[in-house]
Order: C-alpha cells, then structure tokens, then sequence
C-alpha cells in the first residue's frame, strides 16, 4: 500500500495496516541541504529536493509544496520578507497600509501566471513527477477571512474586522475570497492532493461564535463555493475549534479536521465519529523538551484516543527547527507502532 | 453608579467600542468624575475581564483587544479632565524578541497596562535584547516585557535567553523582571523558564496582570 492509499483507507474507512502519519517540515529543507533560508526559498528545485530528502529520511507520508506563509502575500504585492536561520519567515512589508490600498489591491486572473508562483509551480512539478503517484501532495490555502492579517498586520485587520467601515471591510473579504478560489484551482491543477485550508478565524479562539456564525461561516463558504471541499483539510493555525465542527460538516461539507493539540482530542472524535477523517496533531513545541520516552507516551496517548473507529490520521503542527532529532524519530516510529491496525 | 459599571462591562464584553463610550459619556452628564471613572469603573472592568478571560473557555481575541483598546481610549480621554496627574504604580519597557514582527500581542498587554496607571515605553518590534536592557535600566523600569510569537523568537538566542544573560552580567536581576507572552507559551507552559523569564501569560489582557505582579515583586531601587 502506499502512503496514498492509506490516507484514502482513513478517508473512507477502509481497511489499511495502519493511520497515515503527516510530519510537517518547513524549515528543516534549507538545513538538510547545508543552505541559508534565503538561498533554499529562492528556487523550487530546492525546497521540493528538501521535502523529498526529509520525507525519505524519516519516512513519514506527506510532503509539502508550502515556502512559507508569506508567500501568499508575494503573490499580492509583498516586497520583503525577513527571513530567520531558526525559523519561519515574516512578511516585512505590509501590502495594505491604509484603505485605500484595499481599493488599490488587484487579485491576478490567473495567479500560476504571476512570477511569485513560479517557484513553487517548479516545486509542484517535481514533487508530482517524484512522489506524485505515491504520496499526498500538501498545500497551505489561508482563508479570505485570515489572509488580510498577512496583507495588513493582524492588528490592522481586527481594528478593521471589528471597527472598521463594513462596506471597505467587505471589500477586502471580496477580495481575499477571490484569491483563494484561483489559489484552490491552481494547486489542485498543479497536483497537490491535500488542500489545509487554514483558517485560525474560524475557531471561536479568534471570535465569538456570534461572529463565527454571521460572518466568517458565510466567507468560507464563498471560498469553497467554486472548487467544492473535496481534500480540503480544516486547519485552525493550532487554535481549538471542536464548538463549531459540527455546523462546519454541516455547511461546508469539509471532510478533514485538523484538531488543535490543546483541544480535548476525544470530544473531537466522538463530534465527527465516521463523518469525516479526525487528524490527532501532537504539541510539538513541548517536543522541544521532551525526551523521546516522553514523545512515545505522547503519540501513544494520542493513537489510543484516536484510532478506534478508524477515520484517524496522526499530525504535527509545523515542527519547530530546534525539536530534537531523536524526538522527530521517536515520534515517527511510535506513530507507525501505535498507529498500526488490527 | 451601579448602572454604569453594568451597562460599561456589558460593553467590553460584547465587544462594543460605541457602547462602551455611551456608558461613559452618560457617567459623565450626570455628574461622575474622570478620576471615578477610571478607578471605578474602567479598571474594576479591566480586572474583571482578566478574572473572566482566565475563567471562561470561549474567551476569545477579539474580546481581548477589545478589552485592551476600550480602556485605553477611555483612558486616555479621562485622564485630559483629571485634577491632578494619577499616581503610576511602576514602568515596562515592552517590544517583540527580535527577529519577530507580530505586534498585537504588544498592543493589547499596552492598552491594559495603561489603564492600570503602569507607564509603558514601547520599543516596537524586532527589538535587539541590548536595547530592552539598555531602556530598562536608563528608564528605571521594574519590567522588561518580551512577545514572541514564534517558536524561534521565543526561545532563540537573540530573545528573553539573551536579556537573561545581559541582566546577569550587568547585574540587574534584582531591579527588572522579565515576563514574556505570545503563542508558543500557551502551548508550553514550562517554555517561559526555559528562556530565563520571571512569568510568561496565555493571552494579553491576563499579561497585564502577571506584570503588575511583577512590578510589586520588585524591590524599590
């Protein structure tokens, strides 16, 4: 079986000799090919040899066509980001800096024909041509009511978000909605297979649930209107949001739930039970100072919760550079052990 | 005054900016004064967002900086009409590690602490450690405050790690503390002593608490 088919087995409940195992390693390329950050992310031949290169060192399933987050807003205008040895870049440059940016703001036509998306269409190519036919292909889509925070600064955005002019408000939303349909088309087209729509506004963490209702539910909707929620995974950037899983399977018909560590893993289970595939993501930030015997109870604790009933995928979060090797294979082969089925 | 309290708390915890400033403005035509609506109105409601955001699971962000910028404002506004200038309990010097460009965290742990009459010098973001302990000591600060809200600016060497080391070597450790904030902390509780700080907290408005602890824990120099 490949790693395809043992995602598809989770996905549809069939049978599979154990869960897939998602290990998200962004960071972690530039360092195994001996590089700056800078120099890794400026060519898609780099980072797809970093994910192939790491995937086949630990063994886990997925790779990821994602740069970094960031690169949404190069796509859009960002002319700087500030790029870190440890860690994930930052957007440096704020595309909208006052309203009337937002009315300035152009959404490409056609985003594959924009330069910023040209190295990753090269990623994407060669992550199709080597793994396509046997691992899932990932890649990061922020949600319309999230992007802004990149475009603008988060700060920026709740002032607009919360006090801010609603017509200039929707307008942005318009805006951002219409890029993440072009986004979807364009990586499905591209061949990525799992599709993490993030979006950290759609927990009640962000919002009340007032708001949740009324004004976020309604834009993910718009998002996915067009391209429909198959692979789509619903990714809450780490924030909790087993309050609104079940109005989000009822309206949005996404099928993949990505569950916040600090989130209670067994209510999640038992919302979603067979309806949808649950994703039990480890805290990886504490696998900084775990031991690897403390790792292995973590994703065992995890694998007990979750495993049951099938329709289980273990995940990390976005792995922090400074986790200790022996704890990513420690968690990797206690994933394999624990996650493996009857 | 029992009215406004309720129709002003109501406000903050709804998220109304408007309402918020109705209440207040309402207080002030029938005779209330800007000093007992600070003391006894915005900074009760403060502590009692604190005390509820710590309590209550489905606290949310918006709440938050929503909390943070009604007090400010409203703050800021009753102290122009103040008689005399109010009594600050203690100065921080605040900024994000270095490397790190989310300020919101910074914005909210600000708004609170100014209603809480703390003098705040904001030092922005991408702050070098050199500069929070160079500001620290020439302002006369009790508090060094630190967000990072990534992994890498929480707990790299340029960070909270770094102005450890420059308070021990300059021998500051008993005039300044240190508290840090912001996402990584909340998902590891144990992070803060890691990074060498006093106090760390899971969200901006509780951080205003755990600083002005902080500033009470120090002795006067």
């Amino acid at each position: 079986m490949t790693a395809l088919n043992i995602l598809a087995a989770a996905v549809n409940g069939t049978k599979a000799r154990r869960i897939p195992v998602f290990c998200n390693m962004l960071d972690h390329g530039a360092g195994e090919l001996g590089m700056s950050q800078h120099e890794y992310y400026s060519k898609g031949e780099h980072v797809a040899e970093g994910q192939l290169r790491l995937r086949a060192r630990y063994g886990y399933d997925n790779v990821w066509s994602l740069f970094y987050v960031g690169r949404e807003a190069e796509l859009l205008g960002c002319r700087e980001i500030l790029f870190a040895e440890e860690g994930p870049p930052n957007v440096a440059d704020f595309v909208i800096k006052d309203y009337d940016d937002i009315a300035r703001l152009e959404i490409p036509d056609d985003i594959t024909a924009h330069p910023a998306w040209t190295e990753t269409g090269k990623c994407l190519d060669i992550l199709q041509r080597e793994v396509g036919a046997t691992h899932p292909i990932c890649a990061y889509i922020t949600a319309s009511t999230t992007l802004p925070a990149i475009l603008m600064g988060m700060e920026q955005w709740l002032d607009l978000l919360l006090n801010g002019p609603i017509d200039v408000r929707d307008e942005l939303l318009r805006k951002c909605s219409d890029f993440c349909q072009r986004e979807i088309a364009a990586y499905r087209a591209a061949g990525a297979n799992v599709l993490v729509y993030s979006t950290p506004f759609g927990s009640t963490s962000f919002v009340g649930m007032k708001r949740f209702r009324e004004l976020i539910l309604p834009w993910m909707k718009r998002d996915l209107a067009q391209n429909g929620p198959a692979n789509i995974v619903y990714y809450c950037g780490m924030a909790p949001f087993n309050d609104v899983i079940e109005q989000v399977l009822a309206e949005l018909g996404i099928s993949t739930y990505y569950i916040s560590p600090i989130a209670d893993l067994a209510e999640a289970k038992a919302l979603i039970g067979t309806r949808a595939l649950t994703c039990g993501v480890i805290d990886d930030i504490k696998m900084i100072r775990y031991t690897p015997k403390e790792t292995r109870e973590e994703v065992r604790r995890i694998c007990e919760i979750g495993k049951p009933g099938g329709h289980f995928l273990f995940g990390t979060g976005v792995m922090p550079v400074s986790v200790p090797e022996a704890n990513i294979r420690a968690m990797i082969d206690a994933a394999f052990e624990y996650g493996m089925t009857p | 005054m029992r009215d406004v309290i309720k129709a002003y708390n109501e406000a903050v915890f709804e998220t109304d900016k408007e309402a918020a400033f109705r209440a207040v403005n309402e207080a002030l035509a029938e005779g209330l004064s800007a000093e007992e609506i600070v003391f006894k109105v915005v900074i009760p409601a403060v502590e009692e967002m604190m005390t509820r955001i710590g309590q209550d699971p489905d606290a949310n962000l918006a709440q938050h900086f929503m909390t943070a910028q009604i007090a400010s404002e409203v703050t800021e506004k009753m102290l122009e009409k103040f008689e005399h200038p109010p009594e600050i309990i203690g100065r921080v010097v605040i900024g994000t590690a270095y490397g790190d460009l989310h300020s919101l965290g910074k914005r909210i742990v600000m708004g609170c602490l100014k209603a809480m009459m703390v003098d705040v010098v904001d030092l922005g973001v991408n702050v070098p450690a050199e500069r929070f302990v160079d500001e620290a000591r020439t302002r006369d600060a009790q508090v060094i405050a630190i967000s990072a809200m990534m992994v890498h600016t929480a707990n790299g060497p340029h960070g909270s790690l770094k102005v450890r080391q420059l308070l021990n070597e300059q021998a500051l450790e008993e005039r300044i503390r240190i508290a840090v904030g912001g996402a990584p902390y909340r998902f590891d509780g144990e992070l803060y002593r890691a990074v060498g700080a006093d106090a760390y907290a899971t969200d901006g408005v509780t951080a205003g608490k755990v600083i002005i602890d902080l500033i009470h824990g120090v002795r006067p120099s």
